[in-house]
């Protein structure tokens, strides 16, 4: 009965919608999550529809495994190829999830990362303080820092290919010391994204967006004109710097001018350490994806 | 009216929360969908609750409860006509006081629970950034208090009769709507739940704990705004209507005030606004508690 | 009294409500783990994320206490003010005056960076 009731409540939504974004269709897929009419999920867990633009390429195949496995029931994944009325077929899977049709079982065997049941005083899987590996995870040990030298946590993980906050394809293997980037490398490059990818408008959209206008990034991505003011004073100076002189600032003005950005991009492994999430965010945004994927792909070649 | 002052920090609670939703929605979009927070809210409530690997569950299932405890008895000690709040307590500003501290160390939590990294992060991020915006907010609520000799907000409001704080002390409400964005993770003081971790401190929210979290989030916003109006724009004091449409109208107004600052200002990279916040915002505090001070003579 | 019993009511009503909402929702399959991974955007963590976390601000919560306490001591002075006057003011100026110099000198030792 109140389910019922629910329901037919929550299907005028918008579905919400994550999106993992395959080669080619990035600007296609930003200009669809800037409806009003499609809800744009910073998470898969907020998501019930998990969009997946293109082809993805056999190496992150694992990685859309696990993105998908990780969105709650009840879950619909949609192959989108860029064509046909994606926000139809989407709002059709949203309405058919409420109606009580069948959510897709896991696509990866429901195993722990490591074996723990049974292990440790309390079957938790650790032995002492720091040993075993409790609840199938080891945990984490103390290392070096690069600001202030005290010697506390690493946190060690791959981030990606299907962060949101980072440019899609790019899978980071980095060492967060609490948010400061201790190592980073590139596990593996962006996808490849056709030229409209670079156009100002979209790239001064993903750096709006990561400065919590996210109302002004899908009005540019519309074609309209943004309100929000501090933008460029948000961005520190001097972050990401490239060979021509410029900063993330300054190519952030210029793509707010409607002009095109063409730099160099250093190698991306070296522009984050150091730098705070954040900043290693708006970093990574602050060069056109053309830019980024030259960079390492030189950096993988070297 | 004391008999009927529950039910009024109910009814203010829950349509205001309602309310902020829209307003939401209205200054993100542009659209006007009155019915859109109550089908969100239903959408959420029909889905799975994910769990991590060994989170804290109890602390993750209840840090929205604290949070909604939190602004429930923020909005209980404003005074919804002259001489009547719920609690009505001589130390009116520090009760708010303590509930703007507690709303830091509940944000903490539901960060921290999940056992996650962005969630973590986020956690701690706003720690760092909401500790030192508890000094503005009580340096401008102390400035409130000096005209009014007393603490109890029921003083604060009665010493509006002349002139609303909001014409006597200018540099008030501005200070006290950055407090506000920090209470409710909005907009430039949304170090908890940013973009550029996937939702912060409710990454990995999913259903009706993300549900309660937002409407957590809501109901702040409508404590918070309410506490602005009773504070600068004399609360429930106002000529023909009567004291309690009053004070709604006054949050309303704050409330669009605050939602539209959270669409439009950019947020900065925390450890600049760390800075910006001590060497900024707190020594123009100061000014502002002198200023106060020496019209209050 | 009455700030007792409100704060009781909220807090009870707050976790009833919490109760609710999870115990009235669709019931769904208990995670797996593949679900119970954190999210990370499909990529994998080596350890927990509970850890020593490497705190930024670190430094800056010292000053803070400094502050904390000297907000204390204005909660009565507020009272107080209109009665006491000038004297009030200069009293509050000269607190105020040095912590300022506190926060100059902190500034200066880098005490507000993200460290």
């Amino acid at each position: 009965m109140a389910i019922g009731w629910l329901s037919r409540l929550a299907a005028a939504t918008p579905p919400p919608v994550f999106a993992a974004v395959g080669p080619g269709l990035l600007p296609a897929t930003e200009r669809l999550l800037a409806r009003p009419t499609l809800r744009r999920c910073g998470s898969p867990r907020e998501a019930a529809i998990l969009l997946v633009a293109g082809t993805i390429p056999e190496p992150a195949g694992a990685a859309l495994d696990r993105v998908h496995d990780q969105l709650p029931h009840p879950r619909a994944s949609f192959d989108w190829d860029g064509g046909g009325d994606a926000e139809a077929a989407i709002g059709a899977l949203w309405r058919g999830l409420l109606g009580g049709g069948a959510s897709e079982p896991d696509r990866l065997p429901d195993e722990p990362p490591n074996s723990w049941r049974g292990e440790g005083d309390h079957g938790q899987g650790g032995e002492g303080m720091m040993g075993g590996v409790p609840y199938g995870r080891p945990m984490a040990m103390t290392g070096d820092d690069l600001r202030d030298g005290l010697s506390l946590d690493l946190y060690t993980a791959r981030i990606g290919p299907f962060a949101p906050m980072l440019p899609p394809g790019l899978q980071l293997s980095a060492t967060l010391q609490g948010d400061l980037v201790v190592t980073a490398a590139v596990a593996r490059p962006p996808f490849e994204q056709p030229a409209e990818a670079d156009a100002p408008e979209a790239c001064a959209a993903r750096l709006l967006r990561l400065l919590g206008l996210g109302g002004d990034a899908d009005r540019l991505l519309r074609g309209g004109r943004p309100r929000g003011l501090g933008a460029l004073a948000a961005i520190p100076t001097g972050l990401a710097a490239d060979a021509q002189g410029g900063d993330a600032r300054a190519r952030l003005r210029a793509w707010l001018g409607g002009e095109m950005v063409d730099v160099v991009c250093p190698d991306p492994g070296d522009l984050l350490v150091g730098l705070e999430w954040h900043e290693a965010t708006l970093a990574l945004a602050s060069f056109p994806p053309s830019a980024l994927r030259r960079a390492t792909q030189a950096a993988e070649a070297a | 009216m004391s008999a009927t002052l529950p039910l009024l920090v109910l009814l203010t609670l829950a349509a205001g929360a309602w309310l902020a939703a829209w307003l939401d929605r209205l200054i993100a979009t542009g659209r006007i969908e009155p019915l859109a927070p109550l089908r969100v809210g239903a959408a959420l409530l029909l889905r799975q609750r994910v769990t991590t690997e060994a989170p804290d569950a109890m602390n993750w299932r209840l840090a929205p409860a604290w949070y909604l405890a939190l602004a429930a008895v923020g909005l209980s000690v404003v005074p919804f006509a002259p001489g009547a709040a719920l609690i009505d307590s001589p130390v009116g500003i520090v009760v708010w006081g303590s509930c703007e501290a507690l709303t830091v160390v509940t944000v903490f939590l539901h960060g921290w629970s999940p056992n996650a990294p962005f969630p973590l992060i986020g956690a701690y991020r706003y720690a760092a950034i909401g500790l030192p915006v508890m000094l503005p907010s009580m340096f401008v609520l102390i400035a409130a208090a000096l005209p009014a000799e007393s603490l109890s907000l029921v003083a604060v409001v009665e010493s509006q009769r002349e002139a609303w704080n909001l014409v006597r002390q200018p540099l008030g409400l501005p200070l006290f709507l950055l407090v506000g964005l920090t209470l409710t993770l909005r907009g430039p003081f949304d170090y908890a739940d940013g973009e550029d971790l996937a939702g912060g401190t409710s990454a990995e929210d999913s259903g009706p704990g993300r549900a309660l979290w937002q409407l957590a989030r809501l109901a702040m916003l409508v404590a918070f705004s309410a506490m602005a109006a009773a504070v600068f724009l004399g609360g429930p004091l106002g000529p023909w209507l009567p004291g309690p449409v009053w004070l709604w109208l006054k949050t309303a107004g704050i409330m669009a005030l605050t939602v539209a600052a959270g669409h439009w200002l950019a947020r900065t990279t925390p450890g600049r606004m760390l800075t910006l916040l001590w060497v900024g915002l707190l020594p123009l505090s100061f000014l502002h508690l002198a200023i106060a001070g020496a019209l209050a003579l | 009294m009455n700030l007792l019993i409100v704060v009781a009511v909220a807090v009870i009503a707050g976790v009833a409500l919490t109760l609710a909402a999870h115990g009235g929702a669709r019931p769904a399959p208990p995670g797996t783990a593949p679900q119970a991974l954190p999210f990370l955007g499909g990529g994998t963590p080596d350890t927990h994320a509970w850890q020593r976390f490497h705190f930024r601000a670190y430094s800056m919560t010292l000053l803070f206490v400094a502050f904390e306490m000297e907000m204390m001591f204005m909660y009565p002075w507020a009272v107080v003010f209109v009665a006491e006057g000038l004297k009030a003011l200069a009293e509050m100026g000269m607190f105020l005056a040095i912590l300022s110099i506190g926060i100059l000198y902190g500034w200066r030792e880098g005490v507000f960076r993200w460290q």
